[in-house]
């Protein structure tokens, strides 16, 4: 079967578009693809969001988002990618991203003569152009474009807002136990900061550290936002931990937080959701309709 | 007078092999009774069973006219004493400490070892000529050193009766001689009894006042060295041919093997 | 001889082991101990000094405090539990040692380690809190495996120490399979807390667990110190001890339970920290002498100070990160341990 696919791949000629993708490979389309596998969740999210669920047909595990994509073939996880059962949907277009995907993945696909396209948005900005450019190579660039300037007419309006303000001192918990946090090379980062705050462990070598309580004690922070994948239970509990340690701003000012992961840990059109849900807690009172 | 030790019609087995059956024997004070017999013939087995630590399935043992079973394990350890054939220890302790040790059926659970007990153990060290030895490790000794410690622990217990499951395999000449004299004196001197399992003919005719020929699990013949050390008997029980004179020195049997 | 070479000779030899040595040396650990917890105290990311502690010690500074909070109620409970897990996994290593024969034994041999691994990753899994679920689970897992490995290593001899170690091997692999199992199918925040547990996390000491622990572990060395000739007895061989009196299955049996349990119950709020056990009995040995009756203080004691420290490490090399424990005892212990392979290897091998 894949050698069928692949003498099928080598016959179709390249009389397509060409896009280049956030490596620099130039993919070659025929027309609009019709059959896309998406390897992450927040491209599903995006795919979805461009009005195009009814293309796609293959998702990774945890693709959870609009509902109706759960109900999609499953091909593998973010870091473990089912080669075989991707070839076995004969998509047009497969879209991942540079994270979590292995490239080795990649040449098989392209082997099996399919296209593989690749996005890496690593800000809010970055993200919003993926939908952009996700549109593009879909064919529904009119649709994209529209969608893009509302979603950045939403950051724009933010921005506005708190630009007169000081920025409180934000601190982020991903995790837990152990207590862990972000530094400013994530998306998160790039969040406190659109949302008028200052993230407290900006300069950590590591990506996501380990963080001791004593440091979040020394660093005094104003705001404590909990990142968190469930409504009440363990998080909730985390929240009332932080109770304890009335000698931190947050904690006496009442400035402890819980926010929902999902929306801040994709980079897709939900980050706005996020965005807004954390400039209303970093300014409480901020006027967004 | 009371035999120290008396077994009973004594029979053992592991699992469905018998390996004793019948054992009838008596030892007295200051006796040295040395038992021969080829591998397999259960003379290690016999040993244990003296020292209560296999129980025999089939008649009794006597401890000073009293039954083995009625004394407990510390008891039986201040009657009888035993040197096994094979020491590992596992960790470095000093010659001084293992001696003590022998003084473990003498203490209470939480009482350290006081003036008495350090007392009896530098005696037994200087009974078998290892006193000077008293500060070294375990682990440094020579065979012999090492043989002649763990004879000094048996009788810091102060037993009435010392087992000794070959104790002379793996020594030089000169050790074997010494360890055997040792054991002489001891039982001269200090009234004690003494078991000693050997694969040395010659020196065990030469040094015990009686002697058992074990085969296969059986008694085949005991007594005097003259009476035991025939060559019919070690035919017999080593199927072996061999000649037997006397020792020229000593008197005692003296075996030679033949062609 | 004769009684003047004889009190001569008493009083030229090492006396042995006295009540009083034991005592005086042990109050020695014990101040060390002291020392090395005081030192701990300053220690840390938050800059506290010693002049404060001594003022939050005396009730001179407000409640509200940041310092006195910092001192009271993250690093005085995380420092103790630190010295009652060290005090416990040296006090075991030293028993297991002896009762198994086996210098290279340490307290995870015979599978507790795991058991109580599995049962900690079951609950953190299953979204337990760390205050009652995944303890209770830990130990429960602990319990489990201390009864198979009991059921399936006695035989009709009684325990035989290699069988009940071969019992132990399998019980690791079985339950560390099936941990391997939970960490490669979960993909979210519950992988890092299964990490982090699995290399030893002291962080979260509450004196709540410590009011359970200590007095667990008070009771449980007591038990085992009246053992201690025992042990040294069982070292020297086990037939050896039988027949010097001693009664080596309940021994055995008793202290190999008593640890076990104790085992079950440090490592369900500890994690699994490794070396401590291993090396520090060895260390006691080599300062101290075999003499369990003076072993079994000084390494327990010897074991609180070297965790104290791994931990006191484990929070401020990296600070403000922090690194897990069991990362520093690895660090301290391994190049110790080949040290000692090459210098005591030969003796050990001797079987």
């Amino acid at each position: 079967m894949i050698a069928f696919v692949m003498v099928l791949g080598w016959a179709t000629h390249s009389r397509g578009t060409t896009f280049k993708d956030a490596l620099g490979r130039e993919v070659t389309l025929n027309g609009e693809p019709s059959r896309i596998v998406s390897l992450a969740p927040s491209i599903t999210e995006i795919l979805y969001f461009l009005g195009l669920g009814e293309r796609v047909v293959g998702v990774t595990q945890f693709s959870y988002y609009p509902p109706e994509a759960a109900l999609k073939p499953k091909v593998g996880s973010y870091i473990e990618l089912n080669v075989e059962k991707i070839i076995s949907l004969f998509p047009d277009l497969v879209i991942g991203t540079v994270d979590g995907n292995k490239p080795g993945v990649v040449d098989l696909l392209n082997q099996a003569g399919i296209q593989v396209f690749i996005v890496n948005p690593r800000n809010v900005k970055q993200a919003i152009e993926t939908v952009g450019i996700i549109g593009q190579v879909c064919g529904v660039s009119k649709k994209a474009g529209l969608l893009t300037s509302r979603l950045n007419r939403r950051v724009t309006r933010i921005l506005e807002e708190i630009r007169t303000k000081e920025r409180p001192l934000v601190f982020l918990q991903i995790n837990l136990r152990p207590i862990m946090t972000v530094n400013k090379n994530t998306i998160h980062h790039d969040l406190i900061r659109l949302a008028g705050g200052r993230n407290m462990t900006q300069d950590e070598p590591i990506t996501y550290p380990r963080i001791s309580m004593e440091a979040v004690i020394r660093e005094r922070p104003e705001v404590i936002i909990i990142s968190s994948m469930e409504r009440g239970g363990r998080f909730e509990k985390a929240r009332q931990e932080w109770l304890k340690w009335r000698s931190i701003p947050a904690v006496k000012n009442n400035r402890v937080h819980l926010i929902d992961s999902d929306l801040i840990d994709r980079p897709s059109p939900r980050i706005i959701d996020g965005l807004e849900a954390m400039a209303r807690i970093i300014h409480p009172g901020l006027i967004m309709d | 007078m009371e035999p120290i030790l008396s077994l009973k019609d004594v029979g053992f087995r592991y699992d469905e092999i018998w390996a004793l059956r019948g054992i009838n024997l008596q030892i007295r004070t200051g006796e040295i009774l040395g038992i021969l017999g080829p591998n397999g013939s259960g003379k290690s087995t016999l040993l244990r069973i003296m020292d209560g630590i296999l129980i025999p399935q089939e008649g009794e043992i006597l401890i000073r006219g009293k039954h083995v079973s009625s004394f407990r394990r510390s008891s039986l350890a201040k009657e009888v004493a035993m040197v096994a054939q094979e020491n590992h220890f596992r960790f470095s302790f000093s010659v001084l400490e293992v001696v003590l040790m022998g003084r473990f059926p003498h203490l209470k659970r939480l009482q350290f070892e006081g003036e008495k007990d350090l007392d009896v153990a530098l005696r037994s060290l200087s009974a078998t000529h290892a006193l000077e030895l008293a500060e070294r490790s375990i682990h440094e000794l020579s065979g012999g050193e090492k043989q002649r410690v763990l004879i000094a622990r048996a009788l810091a217990q102060e037993p009435k009766t010392v087992l000794l499951d070959e104790p002379t395999s793996f020594l030089d000449l000169k050790y074997k001689r010494e360890i055997f004299h040792l054991i002489s004196s001891l039982s001269k001197n200090q009234g004690l009894s003494v078991v000693v399992v050997s694969h040395d003919i010659d020196l065990t005719a030469q040094y015990c006042h009686r002697l058992m020929l074990l085969k296969n699990g059986s008694i085949y013949e005991m007594g005097e060295p003259e009476k035991v050390i025939t060559e019919s008997n070690i035919q017999a029980v080593y199927d072996c041919p061999v000649l037997v004179d006397k020792n020229p020195a000593t008197g005692r049997p003296r075996v030679s093997l033949v062609g | 001889m004769t009684d003047d070479m004889s009190s001569k000779m008493n009083r030229s030899i090492k006396r042995p082991l006295t009540f009083a040595r034991v005592r005086g040396i042990s109050s020695v650990m014990f101040f060390l101990l002291l020392l090395t917890m005081i030192i701990s105290l300053v220690l840390g990311t938050a800059e506290v000094s010693f002049k404060q502690i001594i003022n939050i010690f005396s009730g001179t500074i407000p409640m509200d405090d940041p310092a006195r909070l910092v001192i009271l109620k993250i690093r005085l409970p995380r420092i103790i539990l630190a010295g009652l897990v060290g005090f416990s996994l040296s006090m075991g290593g030293v028993v297991f040692q002896a009762i198994l024969r086996n210098p290279l034994a340490d307290p995870f041999i015979l599978g507790v380690s795991s058991g109580s691994a599995f049962g900690a990753v079951l609950g953190i899994f299953l979204g337990f809190s760390f205050n009652l679920g995944v303890p209770v689970l830990s130990f429960g897992g602990g319990l489990l495996t201390i009864c198979l490995v009991m059921y399936l290593g006695s035989k009709k001899m009684g325990v035989e120490s290699s069988t009940i170690l071969l019992t132990g091997v399998i019980i690791n692999a079985f339950f560390t399979s099936i941990i391997m199992f939970f960490i490669s199918t979960t993909a979210d925040d519950r992988l890092h807390t299964m990490l982090f547990w699995l290399y030893g996390d002291l962080s979260q000491s509450r004196y709540g667990q410590l009011a359970i622990i200590a007095p667990v572990v008070f009771i449980a060395s007591i038990f085992l110190y009246s053992f201690a000739r025992d042990m040294n007895l069982i070292t020297a061989g086990e037939e050896t001890a039988l027949q010097l009196g001693v009664d080596v299955e309940r021994a055995k049996k008793v202290c190999l339970l008593i640890v076990s349990l104790v085992m079950g119950l440090v490592v369900s709020f500890s994690g699994l920290i490794g070396f401590v056990g291993l090396i520090v009995p060895h260390l006691g040995r080599m300062s101290f002498g075999s003499d369990h009756r003076l072993l079994i203080p000084v390494a327990s004691l010897g074991g609180a100070i070297f965790l104290i420290i791994a931990d006191t490490l484990a929070r401020t090399v990296v600070s403000p990160s922090e690194l897990p424990v069991g990362v520093i005892t690895a660090f301290m212990g391994a190049p110790f341990f080949i040290y000692l392979l090459k210098t005591k290897g030969s003796q050990w091998s001797r079987s």
